[in-house]
């Protein structure tokens, strides 16, 4: 049964990124031009959610069961994924075989990078932890379930809700795993707890991965003012030191976020409230707009930078409504002060229609909040 | 953040907030070390991705000021901390360290650079796990007894969504584990008694009848017995499930409650509901 258990872990976490690559390539692929494998991962991750929030919306709105969105939601996947292997296929066989290279070429980089993650893995998945929120997230996917209903009973109590709150309404992240329970049979807990805390570590390591390479391997055969295409041919030879470079980095990451712990920051959320959206938002979503800034800082962006911006702001924002307040600061911070200084007027209308869905989703809530209007659970 | 307003603290709400998020943890100061140095010695590209960020951030979200505006508009009290992850510390002070370790003049350089950077990182934080980690006892990541709680409600109840009121740390996990349990309490009532005090007039709310069994569960006061069964009744509480060490076991016994069973640490109480009362899910094939 334990056996059985670990195996339903693993095989989620891969079915996860099978589809996390399927939805990214479709949106990183471009004639002549070439993303990183993980780079179409996580942005994948994102895009899925997207996607999901389209579907999952209007259902959801008119009080339609949970099993009717599953039965919307399977289609849509399995088409997506089919035009992304038609349309991908080759290229995820060159990934491979790249990745295989690099295996062969450096292995023990290779094996301490998975050391790393691993470790990070079975910490999240193996260990208890007793938090408030989980009453309300897990409980919600548990509840969505049960009742064959989407965010209709109040998760706390089972009580039945008149109108949805709308604080959780446009966050339909845990639909999503409200589904694929219903769908596979695995019970929330283990859905929520283990799968989707592996499948979040290993997403933010390779994000941690992204960056530390963008900086220790692009950033030093940037130096002397190398073109960004020589860099980017450069890239592939890149040396064992740069390589150790990215080691260290991570391990040092691995440690400030075992570290940094207080009952709020981001690495506490990281390593004990993993499949919390929160986390998902503090974490993944904040350092990836952080790689997508350095690599459009580098004009190492050639493949719809805007478009990637906007689908991890939009996919967060899907995650957990704290996106809404953080990413466009985030955005702010980052992407103004570099548009001021290359003078890159053009991408004003990207960052605000970045800026614009966190934006829409705070000004809806605020206007729920002060009583404008309400969504009920029934026809009125 | 628990316990501070930005009515109260004015400008003062984002010191106290630091505070409290920082913790005993110095990474901002690291983070704050690593920043003059890019500053001072860093290439022309760590400067462009660090530093108009970082003032940036120094501007708006470090600003004292800035709380109290967003405050006007939104309610910022509780969640204003996370605006503090947008700082990339997780970034900057790794590959500073990471950096100058790779860029000693030599091997041993290197190493003592390393050894120093060790040294700090373990001053610098606190070990989450420095409590003692706890392991998860099986795959839901849930307390065994609980699962034997839920077993034991269902044995014995007739209801398909049997109604039941729990000790503190099981009222959070029960339905995470089995929604078809319903809880008597939410989640904020039970918070809201396990850190003030009912007044006489708040026990004495004949709409909110829950208020009684929270002081009983969780306050461990003493109630007249005969409200007791009246708030079962009132909020149709068929179960109550209390450590076995409770010292109010005796008191909902008085009241009625039998034993319908126990596990190691655990006693759950059952209450004879006079009006019978079935939970059922709302129909909506009548809508669509």
């Amino acid at each position: 049964m334990i056996m059985l258990n670990i195996l339903t872990v693993i095989l989620g976490v891969i079915c996860n990124f099978i589809l996390y690559l399927s939805f990214g390539s479709l949106i990183t692929r471009k004639k002549d031009h070439k993303c990183p494998f993980l780079l179409s991962v996580v942005v994948g991750f994102f895009f899925y959610y997207f996607v999901f929030f389209f579907v999952c919306v209007i259902p959801m709105k008119y009080y339609r069961p949970l099993s009717m969105l599953t039965k919307m939601w399977v289609p849509t996947v399995a088409v997506i994924v089919l035009l992304s292997a038609v349309l991908n296929g080759s290229r995820w066989v060159g990934w491979l075989r790249n990745a295989a290279g690099y295996v062969k070429k450096h292995p023990a980089v290779t094996l301490c990078i998975l050391l790393i993650v691993l470790i990070q893995a079975v910490l999240v998945s193996c260990t208890y932890n007793f938090t408030l929120d989980a009453a309300y997230y897990v409980a919600n996917v548990a509840t969505s379930v049960e009742t064959d209903m989407m965010n209709v009973y109040d998760p706390f109590t089972g009580a039945w809700q008149d109108h949805y709150e709308m604080r959780y309404f446009f966050a339909t992240y845990q639909m999503q795993d409200s589904v694929v329970c219903q769908l596979t049979g695995i019970p929330a807990l283990i859905w929520t707890k283990s799968v989707m805390a592996v499948t979040v570590m290993v997403l933010t390591n390779i994000v941690y991965l992204l960056v530390a390479r963008e900086l220790f391997i692009y950033g030093d055969l940037f130096k002397g003012s190398a073109t960004a295409k020589s860099a980017d041919e450069s890239l592939s030879r890149s040396n064992s030191r740069a390589e150790a470079s990215v080691v260290i980095m991570m391990a040092v990451m691995l440690v400030i976020n075992l570290t940094f712990i207080t009952i709020y920051t981001s690495s506490l959320f990281l390593m004990t409230r993993t499949y919390e959206g929160k986390a998902i938002v503090g974490n993944l979503a904040v350092i990836t707009l952080f790689y997508l800034f350095m690599r459009m800082n580098d004009d190492r962006m050639s493949i719809r930078p805007w478009l990637l911006n906007f689908v991890v702001c939009f996919g967060a924002a899907t995650i957990s409504s704290s996106a809404n307040m953080l990413l466009p600061v985030e955005l702010t911070v980052l992407f103004l002060p570099m548009i001021v200084r290359k003078k890159a007027w053009r991408m004003i209308p990207g960052y605000f229609a970045c800026v614009i869905p966190g934006v829409v989703f705070s000004l809806i809530f605020v206007l729920y909040v002060k009583g404008y209007f309400v969504f009920y659970t029934f026809p009125k | 953040m628990q316990g501070l307003n930005v009515t109260e603290n004015g400008i003062w709400y984002l010191r106290e907030c630091f505070a409290n998020y920082t913790g005993p943890c110095a990474y901002f100061m690291l983070f704050a070390a690593a920043l003059v140095y890019i500053c001072i010695k860093g290439t022309k590209r760590e400067k462009q991705i660090f530093v108009p960020c970082s003032v940036f951030l120094l501007l708006t979200v470090y600003n004292p000021v800035s709380p109290v505006i967003l405050d006007r508009f939104f309610d910022v009290n509780s969640e204003y901390y996370r605006f503090f992850w947008l700082l990339p510390v997780i970034v900057l002070v790794p590959y500073l360290m990471t950096k100058l370790i790779v860029t000693a003049k030599d091997k041993n350089t290197g190493a003592v650079t390393a050894v120093i950077i060790a040294a700090i990182l373990l001053v610098s934080g606190r070990f989450v796990y420095a409590d003692g980690i706890e392991l998860a006892g099986n795959i839901y990541k849930m307390p065994p007894e609980l699962m034997e709680v839920s077993e034991m409600i269902h044995d014995d109840s007739a209801s398909a969504y049997p109604k039941a009121m729990l000790e503190y740390e099981y009222n959070m996990q029960m339905r995470q584990y089995d929604p078809k349990i319903l809880l008597t309490v939410d989640r904020e009532e039970y918070m809201y008694a396990v850190t003030s005090q009912y007044t006489d007039e708040m026990l004495s709310d004949e709409t909110h009848p829950q208020y009684k069994l929270l002081a009983a569960v969780a306050q461990y006061r003493e109630i007249d017995k005969d409200e007791l069964t009246d708030a079962l009744e009132a909020t149709k509480t068929q179960y109550v499930v209390l450590n076995s060490g409770h010292p109010r076991i005796g008191l909902f016994k008085d009241a009625g409650l039998t034993e319908a069973g126990r596990t190691g640490g655990h006693v759950v109480l059952k209450y004879d509901i006079k009006e019978p009362y079935e939970f059922e899910l709302v129909d909506y094939s009548v809508v669509y």
